[in-house]
């Protein structure tokens, strides 16, 4: 059963239009990921199925209920993790976690049990009086979450949950989408970290422009590149790094640099990897390292929309 | 339910917000004590007059002025008598004395240095009914003179014009004009946090959240507004309750309809900010329009200084003032018993809420999200 099935589904801002005809569907027990640069549409979607922003056309059902004519059943069953912190800094965890899930009827004994949950399913039990001002950037993250779950919605939309947090929390947030996804939630996940979505989503949508132009699991995507490879080499220093000229070098598609990294997208056809080593020493640049990778989600995206998934 | 649920949420927070305690409880009770204490004297209408010394010169010989030195004697009046190297006028003059009297055969010569102070009226008065008497005496003397004793030893004369001050008692002291004005003042500030009520859930992202989940727009509408309005009411009512106990402010014996003239400048108060935090683009917007709303009206609304018969435009200008009506509905109310004075206080209250939460509800439903 399709716990989300879009279709046709449209949204302009006056003549600029984010969502352009889009239709997917999202089966129970998935992990949907949503791939997309800023301003590709993703975060409009979100709202349109969270209910947040009214479609222009188009329809959203979510358990098989068009959610424009039954928004209330529609909402009681989804729970949404908003991009931005969407909670109370002059409330404690607890009275966040109440205050929310109290808006989805919970009342009494119910109500604290299903807090009390959703605290220790996001580690936070222990700081259930604390205040989220005292919270770390991670916990205040993981108290978003918990605001989102008490319910116990049949769908979660997580909209970039880990966002400007330590590696440490990042971990405990990708165990808990996992968690959630095996105690039955369906859940909709976008990121801006390529690794993330890779590593939790079973199937992937690429956005760009409003519209999707790729989907399927990830080695579906990844096939849909097969011609093309990834060079990475690490450089002591880019100082003196001409990237124009090294995509005039015969096969090289694209030039991304990543700190002291430069990853190089190019034909497997060819065989230009002496070519791309003489210009690096020609120029005077140190290599460190040098890897010759098959693609991966990035390489997909980047040879699909021609852009970083971080560009701005 | 949601809405109990939404208002509870806010009512715990203002009482949270030292902020909100500070400017709605702390305030306002500093202001009274500053102002009732600082500004006592503009309220007062007894004025203190010290002794009075007076000289004179009696060349004739007789009982009579003698007489009333000794009756002025015990109304604060001292009589000394100048000495033949005396020159009286000259030490009025020098601010000596308050009078100098001349008393000859051929009547009194009063000499003051100020006719118009309060020592030489009193002075004039009391030597005017003394020569009053002395002519009557004279004239009885001439037609009755048996008669004359017994029209001058009545041990009570009779009142013969009726005296009547009209409201003595019943004006408000310092303390008493300031409690009614500043309170009238802080609810109209409560217009300040109203107007960041929906404004704030924006700011915070809450708004998504809110809308995300299964309460209707309306909900969340109305719980701002009554977790709003109730805050705001246990303020005031704490406030009155502060200056009725500790600064002994008199409210009158009619608190039930004062509470309610108030509770109708609350919601005024808490409709107009949030009524205009939706005609503005800006979340600071509506902040800056209100403090200068509510500081103009504070001004001319007599907050800060009694405006006694202001005229012209200026009339005009403070009747605009809503502090102007509610001041005056709630004087009436406490000084006069005129139940009828809450009339028009709470119909122009209630009838701009009616506007501004029109306006609200409009914005509201055609936005998306909150």
């Amino acid at each position: 059963m399709n716990v989300l099935e879009i279709t046709n589904l449209t949204k302009k801002f006056a003549d600029f239009i984010a969502v352009d005809n889009m239709s997917l569907s999202v089966a129970e027990g998935e992990i949907f990921g949503f791939l997309g640069a800023n301003g590709a549409g993703k975060s409009t979607t979100i709202n349109m199925i969270a209910g947040l922003l009214r479609s222009n056309d188009g329809t959203i059902s979510i358990l098989g209920k068009n959610s424009a004519k039954q928004s209330r059943f529609a909402k009681m069953n989804i729970g949404m993790v908003p991009q931005d912190l969407a909670i109370y800094e002059d409330m404690t965890a607890y009275e966040n976690v109440k205050f929310f899930a109290g808006l989805y009827g919970l009342r009494g004994a119910e109500l604290n049990e299903r807090v009390e949950e959703a605290l220790e399913f996001v580690g936070l039990q222990d700081k259930h009086k604390s205040y989220p001002k005292s919270f770390s950037g991670g916990m205040k993250r993981r108290l978003n979450i918990a605001c989102a779950i008490a319910h116990r919605p049949k769908l979660i939309i997580m909209d970039e949950p880990t966002v400007g947090i330590d590696p440490q929390s990042r971990n405990y947030i990708l165990t808990s989408v996992r968690k959630l996804n095996e105690m039955g939630c369906t859940i909709i996940y976008t990121s801006h970290y390529m690794e993330e979505v890779e590593e939790i989503c079973s199937r992937i949508a690429i956005i760009d422009h409003g519209k999707i132009i790729a989907e399927g699991t990830k080695e579906q995507l990844k096939s849909i590149i097969t011609n093309t490879k990834d060079v990475w080499i690490e450089v002591k220093s880019i100082e003196n790094a001409n990237l124009e000229s090294i995509k005039e070098i015969n096969g090289v598609e694209a030039v991304f640099i990543d700190e002291n990294l430069i990853k190089i997208n190019s034909d497997t056809g060819v065989n230009n990897l002496n070519k791309i080593i003489e210009h690096f020493m020609s120029s005077g640049i140190e290599i460190r390292s040098l890897q010759e990778k098959a693609p991966n989600l990035e390489t997909v995206f980047l040879t699909l929309t021609g852009r970083n998934l971080r560009d701005q | 339910m949601n809405i109990l649920n939404i208002a509870w949420k806010g009512i715990k927070t203002d009482f949270r917000d030292t902020r909100t305690l500070f400017f709605m409880l702390a305030f306002p009770i500093v202001l009274m004590l500053v102002l009732g204490t600082a500004l006592s004297n503009t309220f007062t209408t007894s004025l203190r007059v010290d002794d009075i010394d007076v000289l004179y010169k009696d060349t004739t010989k007789g009982e009579d002025f003698p007489h009333f030195i000794a009756a002025a004697e015990k109304s604060g009046l001292h009589f000394k008598k100048a000495t033949s190297s005396i020159d009286g006028e000259k030490e009025v003059k020098q601010g000596a004395y308050d009078g100098y009297v001349e008393v000859t055969a051929q009547g009194l010569q009063l000499y003051v240095n100020n006719g118009t102070s309060i020592e030489g009226n009193i002075l004039h008065g009391m030597l005017a009914s003394f020569v009053d008497q002395y002519n009557i005496a004279s004239e009885i003397i001439k037609v009755a003179p048996e008669k004359l004793e017994s029209a001058f030893t009545r041990e009570k004369p009779a009142d013969f014009i009726k005296e009547t001050s009209l409201l003595p008692d019943k004006q408000p002291g310092s303390m008493d004009y300031y409690a009614i004005v500043i309170t009238t003042m802080i609810i109209l500030y409560g217009a300040m946090s109203a107007s960041s009520l929906i404004v704030s859930e924006r700011v915070r992202k809450t708004a998504d959240r809110l809308i995300a989940s299964p309460v209707r727009k309306s909900e969340i509408f109305i719980g701002k507004v009554l977790g709003s309005l109730v805050s705001n009411s246990i303020c005031i009512v704490l406030v009155i309750l502060f200056s009725k106990l500790v600064f002994k402010a008199n409210w009158g014996d009619h608190l039930g309809l004062v509470f309610l003239v108030l509770l109708t400048e609350v919601i005024f108060a808490v409709s107009m900010g949030i009524g205009v935090s939706f005609l503005t683009k800006t979340s600071a917007g509506p902040r800056v329009f209100i403090m200068l709303f509510v500081q103009l009206a504070s001004f001319f609304g007599g907050a800060y200084f009694k405006i006694n018969n202001p005229e012209g435009i200026f009339k005009l200008i403070t009747d605009l003032s809503p502090l102007t009506w509610m001041n005056t509905a709630l004087t009436k109310i406490i000084y006069a018993n005129d139940f009828a004075a809450a009339l028009p206080a709470l119909s122009i209250n209630l009838a701009s809420s009616f506007i501004f939460l029109l306006v609200a509800v409009i914005s509201l439903q055609r936005r998306e999200g909150l």
